[in-house]
């Protein structure tokens, strides 16, 4: 099977400095990949480029082995395997929980089921699915987003996530803004659902949160410092990963 | 599918909201084709052909020029005076004031009341109505813009006093501070961004309004406008209109740009400035203020003397006819519920077609940029051709009526409601967006579900606002026999059948004044129902200013359940 993503020699230049410089990365289908650096490192843009909201400069992206489409239709359906878990969410606050969670399907719906989305409650019983899968109340379906607590969005964007039906997770610090128990409850979950066949590029800002991951990616100063099976992974190397900067912030 | 097709599960989310005036289209799609009398198509095609290649005639373009001059030179001195004028009459009728300084309130509402009247008669009635008594002078278009733009700054400054948190002016006043310096220092400051931002609003619908005069014969590059239009000199009448177009642009450019500089609240949506940048940008802006008034005291009195405004002209009647006996019979017997009738449906239509085709024609361009861009063309050039002019043009293909006037009036309101909303697309978070577009979703859609939900209410808010303004607008688009209140109006103004035109005006104002009330309850109901989202919110706690700017305070919405009016 081919490789959910391959990035060949990315190179993304910045104002400072190139916000990325050389970095190749293959995921396969199933791999759990945790992707740590502190701030700054580059794993934003990392995953910026890996879902196509940014072309880089130099190098190659691959989604299942094949390029950017040119063609607008081709495209969108590449980026419909393409699942983004933002750290600020990006749920669309007016609309109701289930408007979001159908949100993921317009790339796969005709035109007019698109549209009737925001006139109708449309596909019911795959969202109480995807609900329960991440622990949510059924009534909260017909909630807007605007007047969830910030745990409950959070679980709503994974179970957008869960309704794209994505073949490749990307994850950008879902972590980052919860304590340590919530935190590790969330990485349990998201772990949980993203199984095979999907791959998981996971942003981390803590090294103490490994368990779970196949691999580990060490970025520092846009540079690829380590890419590691998980059990490999020594202080030594995360040491040389955040010489120089604090981690106690998650 | 079946079980969600139960009617009370039906709910039309804000997306759709903004969307559904445009439905107007499909009952015009069938009537559109009975109104051709196509007699003109050849006449249309030169129109536009000519815009490809002006007239650069020496001659042409000076007269243009000293057209654009004194158009400009009208509006600077209109909404200058308006500006003094209205914030004095504002403070003058803010609650807060009185109550500070003579422990009174009712003074402040009797104010208020008086007000009422002069801004809610369209500018251009005033205008003809002083060009009757008075005879064409240059001071005429100036006061015609002053007259009722003063009432409308008047009622933004009271409702931006009234609205303004007054802690710290009760603790001055309870350290014993003397009223006028306590109210200075505390009311100041926090006034001033709402006033500069308002205040450059302003300027635009003065530039708007100078030319709409001078299309009615007050001067300036309106008249020249319309007499070239009419004698088919479509060269010469481009030369002009691309003119006014690189003035206008200039100057919303320039507003923008000082906007953005001094932090001032923006129209759909605001920035988020942290407060001590906020504060430390008020300073700047208060002393750039402060230049900019002394460089604008003598540039007005340099323009005055130009155009040779003399405020005396104002107490200087022309003779006028004998007025005669009143015939408050045939008063009576006009067909009153057909002209309220007709006046209302030209504004349902009008508004309806504005506030709908705007997201629509968004949501068709988005997938290319060249396309938004067209539109950003198409929509300024609707935003500084007065609606008769396109009335005007409308009938060389077009008969006469309610509908040529509603598509004139439409096309206008959809210039502004157009730049407007794509301001608004461009200043919410684009995350929403992004996202889905990233799941695949295609721009379209990326627009429809990201951005018009976040811009929805506030638009639809500022979309009532504008209807209100559209009412007023209609005596506007009145010499295309639109048969409302507007047409008979401007017959009876022309034709000085004082009763009649009484009776007019009253029953004008008043349903001006009705509509007024209306769309200031759906603005409310609309912006203050629910749980705003983070980016609204910022704009709901904002300072209220006038309905011009989308986000309305909702500390002011309490305080003045009034809104003001304004003309274009």
């Amino acid at each position: 099977m081919e490789p959910r993503l391959i990035l060949e020699t990315i190179t993304v230049p910045g104002r400072g400095g190139p916000r990325l410089q050389g970095v190749s990365l293959v995921l396969r289908p199933g791999e759990r990949v945790a992707l740590l650096g502190s701030s700054g490192a580059g794993k934003s843009t990392l995953l910026s480029v890996a879902n196509g909201l940014l072309p880089p400069q130099v190098g190659r992206v691959l989604w299942d082995g094949q390029p950017p489409a040119s063609s607008r239709r081709r495209r969108r359906h590449q980026q419909a395997r393409i699942g983004t878990l933002w750290q600020e969410l990006r749920l669309i606050e007016e609309l109701t929980v289930q408007q979001n969670l159908n949100a993921a399907r317009l790339a796969h719906w005709p035109w007019y089921r698109a549209w009737l989305n925001l006139l109708l409650p449309l596909d019911t019983p795959a969202n109480l699915e995807a609900l329960a899968q991440v622990d949510l109340e059924p009534h909260l379906l017909a909630a807007p987003v605007a007047a969830l607590s910030g745990g409950q969005r959070q679980r709503v964007a994974i179970a957008r996530l869960l309704r794209q039906d994505a073949s490749l997770w990307l994850l950008d610090e879902p972590l980052a803004s919860l304590d340590p128990r919530r935190a590790r409850d969330v990485l349990h979950l998201i772990l949980g659902l993203g199984e095979a066949p999907r791959a998981l590029l996971f942003s981390l800002h803590r090294p103490d949160l490994l368990e779970g991951f196949d691999r580990v990616v060490g970025l520092r100063q846009g540079r690829l410092c380590f890419d590691l099976p998980a059990a490999a992974v020594q202080q030594t190397h995360l040491r040389e990963l955040y010489a120089g900067s604090d981690t106690s912030n998650g | 599918m079946a079980e969600a097709l139960r009617w009370r599960s039906i709910s039309l989310a804000l997306p759709l909201c903004i969307l559904l005036p445009a439905l107007v289209l499909v009952p015009l799609a069938f009537i559109l084709p009975s109104q051709v009398h196509g007699g003109g198509v050849d006449l249309i095609g030169r129109f536009f052909l000519a815009a490809l290649h002006p007239s650069f005639d020496p001659m042409v373009v000076n007269s243009a020029l000293s057209g654009l001059a004194v158009t400009l030179a009208m509006a600077v001195l209109g909404w200058a005076i308006s500006l003094l004028g209205g914030i004095l009459l504002g403070l003058a009728s803010s609650r807060i004031l009185w109550s500070t300084t003579a422990g009174l309130g009712w003074p402040a509402t009797g104010i208020r009341r008086l007000l009422a009247l002069p801004r809610s008669i369209h500018e251009l009635l005033w205008g003809l109505a002083l060009l009757q008594l008075l005879g064409l002078r240059p001071v005429v278009a100036v006061a015609a813009i002053a007259i009722p733009y003063s009432a409308l700054v008047a009622r933004v400054v009271a409702d931006l006093v009234d609205g303004l948190e007054t802690t710290r002016l009760d603790a001055l006043r309870s350290a014993g501070a003397p009223a006028p310096v306590a109210l200075l220092t505390a009311l100041g400051p926090p006034l001033l961004p709402g006033l500069m931002s308002y205040g450059g609003y302003r300027l635009e619908c003065a530039l708007r309004s100078a030319t709409l005069l001078g299309v009615f014969g007050l001067g300036g590059l309106g008249t020249e406008l319309r007499l070239t239009l009419q004698s088919l000199q479509f060269r010469e009448l481009w030369i002009g209109l691309w003119l006014l177009f690189a003035a206008m642009l200039l100057l919303e450019g320039a507003l923008a740009a000082l906007r953005r500089r001094w932090l001032t609240p923006r129209r759909l949506s605001l920035p988020e400035p942290v407060v001590t940048r906020q504060e430390r940008r008020l300073e700047l802006a208060g002393q750039e203020m402060l230049l900019l008034v002394l460089v604008l005291l003598p540039l007005c009195w340099v323009l005055a003397s130009r155009l040779e405004v003399r405020l005396g002209d104002l107490t200087r009647l022309q003779p006028l006819p004998p007025f005669g006996v009143p015939q408050w019979q045939q008063v009576l017997d006009l067909p009153w519920p057909l002209l309220v009738g007709n006046t209302i449906l030209l504004t349902f239509l009008s508004a309806a077609l504005a506030i709908g085709v705007a997201p629509l024609s968004l949501l068709v361009a988005a997938p290319w940029p060249a396309a938004r861009w067209l539109l950003r063309m198409g929509w300024a050039l609707g935003r500084l051709w007065p609606p008769p002019l396109t009335a005007l043009l409308l009938m060389f293909v077009l008969q006469p009526g309610l509908l040529t006037a509603a598509l004139a009036l439409g096309f206008h309101n959809l210039g502004i409601l157009g730049r407007l909303l794509l301001e608004g697309v461009e200043e919410v978070p684009s995350g929403p967006r992004e996202a889905l577009e990233r799941m695949g979703s295609g721009s379209r859609l990326g627009l429809l579900y990201g951005s018009f939900s976040a811009v929805a209410r506030s638009y639809l808010a500022y979309g009532a606002y504008r209807a209100d303004v559209m009412l007023r607008e209609t005596v506007v688009v009145g010499l295309v026999g639109a048969t409302g209140l507007g047409s008979l109006l401007l017959e009876s103004l022309t034709a000085f059948a004082w009763d009649q035109l009484l009776a007019l005006v009253v029953v004008y104002a008043t349903l001006t004044l009705l509509g007024e009330e209306l769309s200031d309850r759906l603005r409310h109901r609309l912006l203050g129902s629910t749980r705003a989202p983070h980016h609204l919110s910022k704009v709901l706690t904002d300072v209220s200013v006038d309905g011009f700017k989308m986000g309305e305070s909702a500390q002011s919405a309490r305080v003045s359940p009034e809104r003001p009016a304004t003309s274009p």
